[in-house]
């Protein structure tokens, strides 16, 4: 039996929120047309939250509260990792030490070490930046898309999650951005939706078991639009749905969940959608007809993913989600351009430097790193972005590398192009070079091996992969699953997102290969005769997994 | 007085370096964005500091409170020896200092509540009663605190003794998180704060006798100001009904008893945290009430 209360909820929510989110919206398009009055307001604001902090007086920053034009000649370009004496500090006072707000949350986010990060999730940052960026992304779908208000089934949230948190710093509680739980107050995130039944904390926390849940909540419903981050989630839902057709078609059809009464008994839903999914190549529209709608990132790796999106979602409208990380967010989408979106001028204060400056190492030397504002970017150049942002971390260098499309009403519009060093990511993971590398270390000392010359790469397939062949004295099958495993269960450890993905189903177990020494450097000498022979040398981490055929073709049991 | 009809609003959170006798103190925060209609100033326990007002902390603020906390010298992210309690006569100096500052902050309108939880009671009777105290306050709340412990459970030969005790010797008080709260998560927090002071040297305890010396032998009367002794129903760390009578006999007809359905002793990591601090924002609030105007 449905619960009243969150339908009450539901229904009280809708207006507020319609009209909340259209504001946001609104002050960003306004944003976007003076785009220097946004940043001048956010460096603002910035210095008035942090100017009297414990670490800016400590150093002598708070000299830029008289003059904000030396900001960026005070205050030096930082990484996550310069941040962290002070986000220890900032764990035991809960604010004041990096910015004057009270911290409420730690986020965790993977680090390039493997310990998860501390973003500080700030009062002021919450009210101030992250909810009216969350509202203004809506307000444009409720734009483009009012249908996923029309009633309390029209729409499937899954870029938001509520969880029970069971892991604190100091008695903050330390969880993902997504988790949206438990609410801060009345201003925190609060969609229509919040107490519906399949949304709560009372859901399984598995991925599979909660993305059940949401899947019979909503199975025969008139569903409109699926919000999703990473467009995995929207390939793994239909998986899902293979995977426990039986299950779901025998709980609509005893009006059961997971086999416990839970609302009418729906006979015609039940075979209607036993037809359905009994066909191999079923589409999400096809268990949904009424679906409008999905969105999800649709840029970088992310668009590796258009055709099975095409696949499992034909004709179905799509919009981005916004360009964004657990440190902050950089661009909003205004209207339905799929690939760029405008950077975000109201989020933070934003500075460029080109792609092409090595800007690891001068931020490692020291050195004074020379940056762009935003007026001064060029259309169809890549640039480092640097990002100050109103929960305390200030000029970070993000690692990320965006690529200037246009400029609109002097608003720099963007697409994320690549990480920084990072190798590769299906789909959220991130795996930089050096949590690869450490994983494989890991996984031949487990063996008893030294490690020598390995090679990497991602493998398309569903779900995607990634392979690795690692030359060693003694190669064998059994070495291999040995391998694999151990590897696998190191980035398990390494990388929380990586850990996710694999839990979830969302990344198929990674697969080595064993060859004899020399094989990978004759592999590579063998390249170097037939293409470019001066320029092609080793690399560890590939593109592709050309290599994999090559290197094992001899050998068998390769996944293909 | 509180606005019932607003959504909550943004809050401050700093910390301000007071440099006192040769040591810098933390003067902790949280108040409003706009002008605080009340301040409360805390006197944490032995063990505790200002980290542990997390979540209570914002809620005065939201409530238009300015809510300040001193990490008492050695605790917290204050300087000091950290195990070994400074003098009487600096420790009063410290907390003289920092009311000063609170109150030249805030300004002459502004109603000022004194709030001590457990031991931080005594220290602040204490100061109460120092006659270089002339900062002007406009109400009392001593929370879970055994006011005259040491003059109640040692005789007067013990007291002699404690008295002259120099031994810089650990002393465990014997505190323990259950006894504080019931909820996994503070528990967690208590057992694990690297910041909490767990044990004093014994020559301490001689400090905390002094401390009481000064409000159990007052040389000088306390302003008329409304006060409230809180607790629990029960408490497993105080003998409430010796506090009771120490307090009733410090604060004469403006004291007050109130008590919480609970028998744990820190009051902020129960469920009655947010009533708590409602109704201390409240009793404060009123102390500004103009009722001549």
């Amino acid at each position: 039996m449905d619960d009243p209360l969150w339908l009450k909820h539901w229904y009280d929510r809708r207006g507020p929120f319609e009209a909340e989110c259209r504001r946001a919206r609104d002050e960003l398009l306004v944003d976007l047309k003076q785009p220097a009055l946004a940043q001048q307001r956010v460096l603002a604001d910035v210095i008035d939250m942090s100017a009297g902090s414990v670490h800016w007086k400590e150093r002598g920053y708070d000299v830029v509260a008289d003059d904000p034009g030396r900001f960026r000649s005070v205050l030096p370009v930082m990484r996550y990792d310069d941040f962290v004496p002070e986000i220890r500090n900032e764990t035991r006072t809960k604010g004041g030490t990096l910015t004057c707000s009270p911290v409420l949350r730690w986020l965790k986010t993977s680090g390039t070490t493997g310990a998860p990060k501390l973003v500080p999730y700030t009062l002021h940052w919450l009210l101030t930046y992250r909810i009216p960026a969350m509202k203004a992304m809506w307000g444009t779908y409720l734009e483009y898309h009012p249908e996923l208000l029309a009633h309390p089934y029209a729409t499937l949230d899954t870029q938001t999650v509520r969880e029970d948190v069971y892991d604190f710093v100091h008695g903050i509680g330390h969880q993902a951005i997504s988790n949206r739980h438990p609410k801060v107050n009345s201003r925190d995130w609060n969609p229509p939706w919040y107490e519906s039944p399949w949304f709560g904390p009372g859901v399984p926390s598995s991925h599979e078991g909660r993305m059940y849940h949401r899947i019979r909540h909503l199975a025969a419903r008139d569903l409109h639009y699926i919000s999703s981050i990473n467009p995995s989630t929207l390939i793994s839902l239909r998986d899902i749905l293979a995977q426990r057709a039986d299950q779901l078609v025998s709980d609509l059809r005893a009006g059961t969940l997971e086999g416990r009464p839970y609302t009418e008994p729906d006979e015609r839903a039940a075979r209607r959608l036993a037809e359905v999914l009994r066909r191999p190549d079923f589409t999400l529209k096809d268990v949904w007809p009424s679906l409008t709608l999905y969105t999800c990132w649709l840029s970088a790796s992310a668009s590796l993913y258009a055709a099975k999106l095409d696949a499992v979602l034909p004709g179905v409208a799509k919009l981005p989600f916004m360009s964004c990380g657990t440190e902050g967010v950089t661009t909003i989408p205004v209207d339905d351009s799929l690939h760029s979106q405008p950077l975000a001028v109201s989020q933070a204060y934003f500075e460029f430097v080109p792609a092409e400056v090595p800007l690891g190492e001068l931020v490692e030397s020291g050195e004074q790193v020379e940056t762009l504002l935003f007026d001064e970017v060029e259309a169809g150049r890549d640039y480092h972005l640097i990002m100050t942002q109103g929960n305390g971390l200030y000029r970070l260098w993000t690692g990320d590398v965006y690529h200037v499309d246009r400029i609109v009403d002097g608003t720099p519009w963007v697409h994320f192009v690549h990480r920084d060093g990072i190798f590769h990511s299906f789909t959220g993971e991130k795996l930089t070079e050096s949590q690869v590398t450490g994983a494989i270390q890991r996984g031949l000392r487990s063996q008893g091996i030294d490690a020598g010359l390995y090679m990497c790469g991602p493998r398309w397939a569903e779900p995607p992969y990634y392979q690795l062949v690692a030359e060693v004295p003694e190669p064998s099958e059994q070495l291999d699953r040995a391998l694999s495993a151990a590897v696998d269960a190191a980035l398990h450890e390494i990388n929380i997102e990586y850990a996710s993905k694999r839990d979830s189903g969302r990344l198929g177990a990674l697969e080595a290969f064993t060859v004899r020494q020399d094989a990978i450097a004759a592999y590579v000498e063998s390249r170097r005769q037939g293409s470019n022979t001066t320029q092609y040398k080793y690399k560890p981490f590939q593109r592709d997994v050309d290599f994999v055929t090559a290197l094992t073709s001899r050998r068998k049991g390769v996944r293909t | 007085m509180i606005e019932t009809k607003r959504p909550p609003q943004n809050t401050r959170r700093e910390i301000v370096a007071l440099p006192v006798d040769g040591a810098e103190l933390a003067l902790h925060l949280w108040r409003p964005r706009g002008p605080a209609k009340g301040a409360v100033f805390y006197f944490h326990g032995l063990q505790s500091h200002a980290g542990w007002q997390w979540e209570v902390g914002p809620q005065f603020a939201d409530n238009d409170i300015a809510f300040y906390v001193l990490d008492r010298r050695g605790s917290g992210t204050s300087g000091g020896d950290r195990q070994d309690l400074a003098d009487v006569d600096t420790l009063m100096r410290d907390y003289i200092t920092a009311l000063e500052h609170v109150r030249r902050t805030i300004g002459d309108e502004v109603p000022l509540s004194l709030f001590g939880h457990c031991l931080g009671g005594s220290f602040m009777a204490a100061l109460m009663h120092h006659p270089d105290f002339t900062t002007r306050y406009d109400a009392v709340v001593v929370c879970s605190t055994w006011l005259g412990k040491l003059h109640a459970t040692l005789d007067e030969e013990q007291r002699r003794a404690l008295a002259a005790e120099t031994s810089t010797e650990p002393w465990d008080p014997g505190l323990r998180s259950e006894d504080f709260t019931d909820d996994p998560r503070h528990r967690h927090f208590i057992d694990h704060d690297d910041l909490a002071v767990r044990t004093l040297t014994r020559r301490s305890r001689a400090v905390l006798l002094g401390l009481e010396e000064l409000y159990l032998r007052p040389r000088r009367a306390l302003p008329p100001v409304p006060s409230a002794y809180v607790s629990g129903v029960r408490d497993p760390i105080v003998d409430l009904d010796d506090a009771r009578a120490v307090y009733r006999r410090m604060t004469g007809a403006n004291g007050a008893l109130v008590q919480l359905a609970t028998d744990k002793h820190y009051l902020f990591f129960t469920d009655f945290r947010a009533r708590l601090v409602d109704w201390v924002s409240t009793f404060t609030l009123l102390q500004g009430v103009d009722r001549d105007g």
